[in-house]
C-alpha cells in the first residue's frame, strides 16, 4: 500500500488523469445501469397491469358482460379477467377523488360504466382481444396499453443499444488513458525494471506494483462514483416516491433472478456497487497488462 | 559449473565480440576476466546472464544448455546469479535494506528469511549500521557494497561483477576486493576488470581476452596491460 501511495504521489498528474477517466466511466456506467433498470422495471410493471380495459354502456345487463367474460376466458388467451360493476367503479372514483368533494357531488354510481380488466397471457394477444371486444354490441370503449408498451419497448431497445455503444467507447477510452499513464510510469522506471529482470524477477513480479496501483485506482473510482450515485439517489428519494406513488415495485429479470429496482433496497445497491467494482478492476487489469507487456519480453 | 564451448558472438554489423571462446569454471572458483576495453569481458558476462545469445557454440550452466534462443528458463537462471555493475544500479527510492531485500523477494524468500538474510549480508559488507539510509546519503564505495550485498544475498550461487571498481578510488577498490575475497569458496565468482593491481595481488585464476579471443588461461596468474 505504501508503494502504491508513493507511486501516486510521484506522478500526480498521470494518476489524476487515470482516476478521473475511471471515475467518469464508472459514474456514467452506473447512471446508465440505473436508467436502464428503471425503464426495464417500468416495462415489466406495465406488462403486469390490466392490459385491456373494456367499458360497457351503463345500461348493459350484467349477463351480457358475463357472457363476454366467459367467452374470453374460454379462448385460453387471458390470464385473468376482473369484473368491476358500477358500484365498485364509484368506490374507486371516490377513493381517487376523496380530496375533492365537488367532484364527488357531481357523480353517482349509475353514470359510471361497468368494465372488465383483462390480463392477457402474452402481449401479442392484445390486438386480437381488443378487436373481439370492439365487435361486441354493448361495448362503449376499449382501452389497451399496447401503444405504451410498444413505445417503452422501442425506447428500451434504443437506450440499450446507444448505452452499449457509449459504454464500449467509455471503456475503450479508459483503457487507453490508463494504459498511457501506466506506460509513462513504466518509462520513468525503465532502468529499475531492467535491473529487476537481470536479478531474475518474473514477469508477474514486475507487473504486480502496476497492477496493484491500477486496482487501487479502479476500486477507489468505483467506490466514489457509487457514493455519489447513491447520494443523488437518496436526495431524490422523496420526489421518486411521489412520482412512482401508484407503483408498488419495479423489478428487473436477470436470467434466473429477479432484482427489485424500486423501492430502494440494499440488494440493488450491492448489485450496483459490484458491477462498478468489477468494471473498475477489469479496466485496471487490462490496462496494466497491456502497458507492462510491452516491457516484459525477455 | 559454467562451460563455454567454442562460443562466438557476432553483432549485426559483422564485428565479433567473441570468437570461439572455450573455458570451464568450476563450482566456487574465483576467476578474473581481464583485457582491454572491447576485448569481450562484458559480452561473456551478458552471455552468462542470457542478456545475449551466442551466434555459435554452446554455454552450459549447471549442465543446462542456455545458448539456444528457445531457452525459456531465463528467470530461473538469473535467480541463481548475482550481478554487480560498474554504475552500481541501486534503486534511488529504496533504502539500503530495501535494495537488498528486493533480491530476496525475487527469490521468493519469506518475510522472516528476507529480514534475517539481509541483516546477515549487510553485516558481511559492513553496512549493518546503515540499513535505513537512502542511496543519496551513501559514498560510491558504500553503494558498491550495497550492490554486492544484493548480489550475494539468498541462494545465488554465482556472482558476476562487471568492472566493480571502475568508478572507485584505489583505497575503496581494495575494500571492495576484500569483500569479494571474503566470499571465496562460498560461490563461483567471476570479475571482469582491467585493474591489474587487484588481479596481480589476489593471485586467482585469470582469463585474458583480446579482441574477442581468449589468449591466456592462468590458474594463479597475474596480468600485464
Amino acid at each position: 500500500m505504501r508503494e502504491i501511495f508513493t507511486s501516486l504521489r510521484r506522478t500526480p498528474y498521470q494518476s489524476l488523469a487515470a482516476f478521473s477517466v475511471l471515475f467518469f466511466t464508472l459514474f456514467l456506467s452506473l447512471v446508465l445501469f440505473i436508467s436502464l433498470s428503471f425503464v426495464n422495471g417500468f416495462l415489466s410493471y406495465l406488462e403486469t397491469r390490466p392490459q385491456v380495459t373494456v367499458y360497457f354502456q351503463t345500461k348493459t345487463p350484467e349477463n351480457n358482460i358475463f357472457k363476454v367474460r366467459d367467452e374470453l376466458a374460454a379462448s385460453g388467451k387471458t390470464l385473468a379477467i376482473k369484473y368491476i360493476n358500477q358500484r365498485q367503479a364509484f368506490q374507486i372514483y371516490k377513493d381517487l377523488n376523496k380530496d375533492n368533494p365537488l367532484l364527488l357531488e357531481m357523480v353517482s354510481a349509475d353514470i359510471l360504466p361497468p368494465s372488465l380488466e383483462i390480463y392477457a397471457k402474452k402481449p401479442i394477444y392484445l390486438p386480437e382481444i381488443a378487436e373481439y371486444l370492439k365487435k361486441q354490441g354493448d361495448v362503449d370503449e376499449v382501452q389497451y396499453q399496447k401503444d405504451i408498451v410498444d413505445k417503452l419497448l422501442s425506447l428500451t431497445n434504443f437506450l440499450r443499444k446507444s448505452s452499449l455503444v457509449f459504454f464500449i467507447y467509455l471503456i475503450f477510452m479508459s483503457i487507453v488513458v490508463l494504459t498511457t499513464s501506466t506506460l509513462f510510469k513504466i518509462a520513468l522506471k525503465k532502468d529499475e525494471i531492467e535491473l529487476l529482470r537481470l536479478l531474475g524477477a518474473s514477469n508477474n513480479y514486475i507487473r504486480k506494483p502496476y497492477l496493484a496501483e491500477g486496482l487501487f485506482l479502479g476500486s477507489a473510482a468505483s467506490f466514489i462514483s457509487f457514493l455519489i450515485v447513491i447520494g443523488t439517489f437518496l436526495y431524490f428519494n422523496t420526489f421518486l416516491k411521489s412520482y412512482l406513488a401508484g407503483v408498488p415495485a419495479l423489478t428487473l429479470d436477470l436470467y434466473a433472478t429477479r432484482l427489485t429496482v424500486w423501492p430502494m433496497n440494499p440488494i440493488f445497491f450491492t448489485a450496483m456497487f459490484s458491477l462498478s467494482l468489477v468494471f473498475g478492476c477489469a479496466i485496471a487489469i487490462v490496462s496494466s497488462y497491456l502497458a507492462t507487456n510491452k516491457y516484459l519480453k525477455v | 559449473m559454467i562451460v563455454f564451448d567454442k562460443v562466438s558472438k557476432k553483432y549485426p554489423l559483422g564485428n565479433f565480440a567473441l570468437q570461439e571462446v572455450s573455458f570451464e569454471i568450476d563450482e566456487a572458483e574465483f576467476v578474473f576476466l581481464v583485457g582491454p576495453s572491447g576485448a569481450g569481458k562484458t559480452s561473456i558476462i551478458k552471455l552468462i546472464l542470457k542478456e545475449l545469445s551466442p551466434t555459435s557454440g554452446s554455454i552450459l550452466i549447471d549442465d543446462e544448455d542456455i545458448s539456444s534462443s528457445s531457452f525459456k528458463k531465463v528467470t530461473q537462471l538469473r535467480q541463481k546469479i548475482g550481478v554487480v555493475f560498474q554504475d552500481f544500479k541501486i534503486l534511488a527510492d529504496k533504502n539500503v535494506f530495501e535494495n537488498v531485500a528486493v533480491s530476496c523477494r525475487i527469490q521468493n524468500l519469506s518475510h522472516l528469511e528476507t529480514k534475517n538474510q539481509v541483516k546477515e549480508t549487510l553485516a558481511l559488507v559492513n553496512l549493518d549500521k546503515k540499513e535505513r539510509v537512502f542511496p543519496i546519503q551513501l559514498s560510491a564505495g558504500e553503494l558498491q557494497r550495497v550492490a554486492i550485498a544484493r548480489a550475494i544475498v539468498g541462494e545465488r550461487k554465482y556472482l558476476l561483477a562487471d568492472e566493480p571498481t571502475g568508478n572507485l578510488d584505489p583505497k575503496t577498490s581494495w575494500e571492495i576486493m576484500k569483500i569479494f575475497q571474503k566470499l571465496t569458496g562460498k560461490r563461483t565468482i567471476i570479475i571482469a576488470t582491467h585493474n591489474s593491481d587487484v588481479v596481480n595481488s589476489l593471485q586467482k585464476r585469470v582469463l585474458v581476452l583480446k579482441e574477442g579471443e581468449l589468449i591466456k588461461d592462468k590458474r594463479k596468474g597475474g596480468y600485464d596491460l
